[in-house]
């Protein structure tokens, strides 16, 4: 820990927020509780990007996924309204345990890989990316991917609206089974 | 001078392994999707930081069609999640097993 | 002259093939014909070639094997032995064909027997005529696989099919000593040929000769039924008559003699081998001898016989007499062959009798079968002056005047044989034949083929004349040893002092003609011996034999053989591999266990997989 300038303890609080509310989404049984917290922690990365120099993505975190996909999972939970995952209860801390236990084993490599790398240590400077300048990149240079990634839209709009229509012959529902 | 590119990079992979986490060990259908959500998300972050370690812009234009995916996705995923509960009626993905040997 | 020989093979081969392609299509009568005319053929190109004239010189037919220095031509040798034995066995064998086509006349395998005995007339003759040692091999083979096709012939019964397999067992277990004495000679000579080997005599040193001599008296013994592999012959008689008359009585028993006749040179460098070879002879004579004695199947007094008649050849060569044995052999095929038509002829006509003291009454109703039974008994008993006399009364000879004094025993053992056989020949006779008010009536004899009877008569009369051949004294004086006296070994004249041989004669035949009366007055009503004594038992069973070798060889062979099969490996190795299929299996059963269907399942691994990479990224980055 070099330094403690402002930015910094910005840098670790928010961290600390993100961390926290991701934890609390995750372990939560009931899921529009995890969907709140995932805004908070969605949020908070927002703002992590701006301090790390990214105004317009900061921006487009807290519209897009704070404001629209948890948004949307809230309207389908709502909608289907799903139990929440209380029964059969005393075996669910067992589920956790290869996950977590992975999970474990990974961090701590990526802290030894982290740790050995000479060029984790730089420090990142302050900077702020202009939108003007992001967008001409953006534009510039990738504007294939752009026409792709909207390709990439529509087609799963498309596929939105066909999966959700409304069936003619709603069949017996079944366990287990599809068409 | 921030924080080391390091340090950021740990708290992206934190993220991401909870994200990680999620999906494997819940059994509800939208908790895997959250799970998803969070490693995207993590992921996005990484990119944020490295971006700025190495002075491009490249790595926010990626963050942009991250965001396009996770969008597509969060869309056809929660389609195909009303649709098969009203299919089958069960939103367990314990329950869709019939790809069992 | 190659043309000729090739013939006299070709014709029977010709005629197996005919009836095995075509056989099905075409009339029982054509196919018989067929048969017939093969070995006619046969016998005609016999005469050809005995008429042009016999050479030691090799004749190549084919270029068989050749492999590097192993050469293993088809090439024949047709000397006197080998003229010899090619009309006997050609004429013999066109007789019994006539006779077996009216005797199989309602047999609906009539075709395949045909195929057999055509098959085994090529086989015997491959026997009598090769030089090449592999090729008589290839005979020899054949003549054991063709009896045993023909002693099974009847294979719906299984008691022949199992009789057929002991003969070709016992004669395979003396197959062994040929292969291994082919190996020796292509060792030794770096060749096969007979007449080669037989000129080359000097070159063998005594071990080899006399080891050479066993193994070839080992296999001559299997094909010969002689001591210790004597059992299968009665056995034998399982199959049709006709059979039993070609094959065990007239050829396939005198190969094993025909072939120690041919390569004597190599036996008699060796006086351990050819006293081997007379003591073997003469025990099978009287074993066999006494073992006739007690039996009531018809076939099975003729079957002993044979045995017996046949270790009179082993005695003579042992003796170093093959004209002797040649001439016996000859003899031998000529009444032997007629007795068992003969007996066949009694057969059909009291509808497959086999018993002989069921028999009797048959003068009148057989009167044709009778005459014939009769010159054959006669020739058997070696009554003076006609058929067999000749022959048995050299080979006592040649063992009476040979240096060596254990062979005065050994004369002893032949006389004695020498007289049982009257003995058991005339009781065979008398029982058959006689008048007695429980024998035979003529409603039980059926009517047999005329041509059955007629076709035994030119077999008859060589049976009764063919002393002439070798008469020891008159104008016609020992053609027989004249004419063998190219082949190598052949003694003409004994060297006997005339009043030496006069006297021997005498006694003979004077003891012959005893027996002979003494048996008629015995066998005249004949009564069944008490079947509780002992002896009675000893002898028919042929001295237990039989059960000795269940009991020595059959049954451990077949402990060890069900330990094997149950222990080892139904138990080891049958177990082993299931059990190594079963842990297969388990560890399947297990590995199946992560295939749950679930999506968290997959996830899961997965991530183990990216906790693997990163492990090893891990450790390229830190240079481990």
């Amino acid at each position: 820990m070099s330094g403690f300038n402002p930015y910094s303890v910005i840098f670790y609080g928010l961290g600390l927020i993100v961390l926290a509310s991701s934890l609390l989404a995750v372990t939560r049984r009931n899921p529009v509780h995890a969907v709140m917290y995932l805004i908070a922690s969605f949020l908070g990365t927002a703002a992590i990007f701006y301090l790390l120099g990214a105004p317009l993505l900061a921006a487009l975190e807290a519209i897009l996924y704070a404001g629209a996909f948890m948004v949307l999972f809230l309207f389908i939970i709502m909608t289907v309204k799903p139990e929440a995952e209380g029964k059969r209860g005393r075996a669910r801390a067992r589920r956790w345990l290869l996950p977590a236990a992975l999970a474990g084993v990974s961090l701590f490599l990526v802290l030894i890989l982290v740790g050995a790398d000479p060029g984790g240590r730089t420090l990142l400077p302050a900077a702020m990316a202009q939108p003007a300048a992001f967008g001409r990149v953006l534009f510039e240079r990738y504007w294939f991917s752009i026409e792709v990634a909207s390709f990439l839209l529509f087609v799963a709009l498309v596929g939105a609206l066909y999966l959700g229509r409304r069936m003619e012959d709603p069949t017996e529902p079944t366990v287990g089974g599809e068409r | 001078m921030i924080v080391p590119f390091g340090h950021v990079l740990i708290l992206a992979g934190a993220v991401f392994l909870i994200g990680a986490v999620c999906t494997m060990a819940h059994r509800n259908l939208i908790m895997i999707l959250v799970g998803v959500e969070i490693m995207l998300n993590a992921a996005g972050l990484a990119f944020v930081a490295g971006s700025l370690h190495w002075w491009r812009l490249d790595g926010q234009a990626f963050v942009i069609f991250i965001m396009a995916a996770a969008a597509s996705e969060v869309a056809v995923g929660l389609a195909l999640f009303v649709y098969s509960e009203r299919r089958t009626g069960s939103m367990d993905a314990d329950d869709y097993d019939v790809l069992k040997g | 002259m190659r043309a000729t020989l090739i013939l006299i093979l070709l014709f029977p081969l010709a005629g197996a093939m005919i009836n095995v392609l075509a056989g099905r299509y075409i009339s029982r009568r054509l196919s018989a014909t067929v048969a017939c005319g093969a070995v006619l053929g046969a016998l005609i190109m016999a005469l050809f070639g005995a008429a042009a004239g016999t050479s030691h010189q090799p004749v190549d037919v084919y270029r068989w094997i050749a492999v590097g220095e192993f050469q293993a031509s088809m090439s024949l040798l047709f000397d006197a032995t080998a003229a010899l034995m090619a009309l006997v066995v050609t004429f013999v064998s066109f007789i019994i064909h006539v006779y077996s086509a009216a005797f199989m006349r309602d047999d609906e395998g009539y075709v395949r027997y045909f195929v057999y005995l055509n098959l085994f007339v090529f086989a015997m003759l491959v026997v009598a005529l090769a030089d090449n040692l592999v090729f008589v091999y290839l005979g020899w083979e054949g003549v054991g696989f063709c009896s045993y096709a023909l002693i099974g012939f009847w294979y719906g019964d299984a008691r022949n099919v199992s009789a057929g397999r002991k003969a070709f067992l016992l004669t395979r277990i003396g197959d062994v000593a040929f292969g291994v004495a082919l190996a020796l000679c292509f060792l030794w000579y770096q060749s096969f040929s007979i007449s080669n080997i037989t000129t080359h005599t000097q070159d063998l040193t005594i071990g080899m000769a006399t080891l050479l001599g066993l193994l070839f008296l080992w296999a001559a013994l299997g094909k010969s039924a002689q001591l210790p592999l004597s059992v299968w012959l009665p056995d034998a008689m399982a199959g049709p008559t006709p059979v039993s008359a070609l094959i065990h009585a007239a050829t396939m028993v005198a190969a094993g003699a025909y072939l120690l006749i041919r390569m004597f040179p190599v036996l008699s460098l060796s006086p351990a081998v050819l006293l081997a070879a007379a003591v073997i002879g003469a025990v099978t004579a009287l074993y066999s001898a006494l073992a006739a004695l007690a039996q009531t199947d018809i076939k099975r007094i003729l079957a002993y016989s044979t045995v017996s008649q046949v270790a009179y050849m082993f005695l003579a060569v042992g003796a170093g007499d093959i004209v002797g044995g040649m001439f016996l052999l000859i003899s031998h095929a000529f009444f032997k062959a007629l007795l068992f038509l003969a007996a066949g002829c009694v057969i059909q006509a009291l509808a497959d009798e086999h018993d002989i003291f069921r028999m009797g009454n048959l003068k009148k109703y057989l009167p044709g079968v009778y005459w014939l039974f009769l010159i054959g008994v006669l020739c058997l008993s070696a009554f003076p002056l006609i058929g067999g006399f000749f022959s048995k009364d050299r080979i006592l000879l040649a063992l009476f005047i040979h240096p060596e004094p254990i062979y005065k025993l050994l004369w002893l053992m032949g006389f004695i044989g020498a007289l049982l056989t009257p003995l058991y020949a005339m009781r065979l006779f008398f029982i058959v034949f006689s008048d007695r008010p429980e024998g035979g009536r003529k409603s039980e004899v059926k009517p047999i083929p005329k041509l059955m009877v007629l076709v035994l008569w030119p077999l008859a009369v060589l049976a009764l004349f063919d002393g002439l051949l070798n008469l020891p004294f008159g104008p016609g004086k020992r053609w027989l040893a004249h004419y063998m006296s190219s082949v190598p070994g052949a003694i003409v004249d004994l060297g006997a002092s005339s009043a030496m041989s006069w006297a021997l004669g005498l006694l003979d035949s004077i003891l012959v003609l005893v027996v002979i009366a003494g048996s008629y007055f015995l066998f005249r009503t004949p009564q069944k011996t008490q079947r509780g004594s002992w002896v009675h038992r000893l002898l028919f069973s042929g001295f237990h034999l039989d059960r000795l070798y269940d009991r020595v060889l059959v049954v451990p062979y077949q402990a060890i053989s069900k330990f094997l099969w149950v222990q080892v490996d139904a138990g080891g190795l049958d177990r082993g591999v299931e059990a190594g299929a079963g842990t297969i299996a388990s560890f399947s059963v297990v590995l199946n266990l992560w295939n749950t269907g679930r999506l968290s399942t997959y996830l899961i691994t997965f991530f183990l997989g990216f906790v693997a990479l990163l492990y090893f990224l891990v450790l390229v980055w830190l240079g481990l």
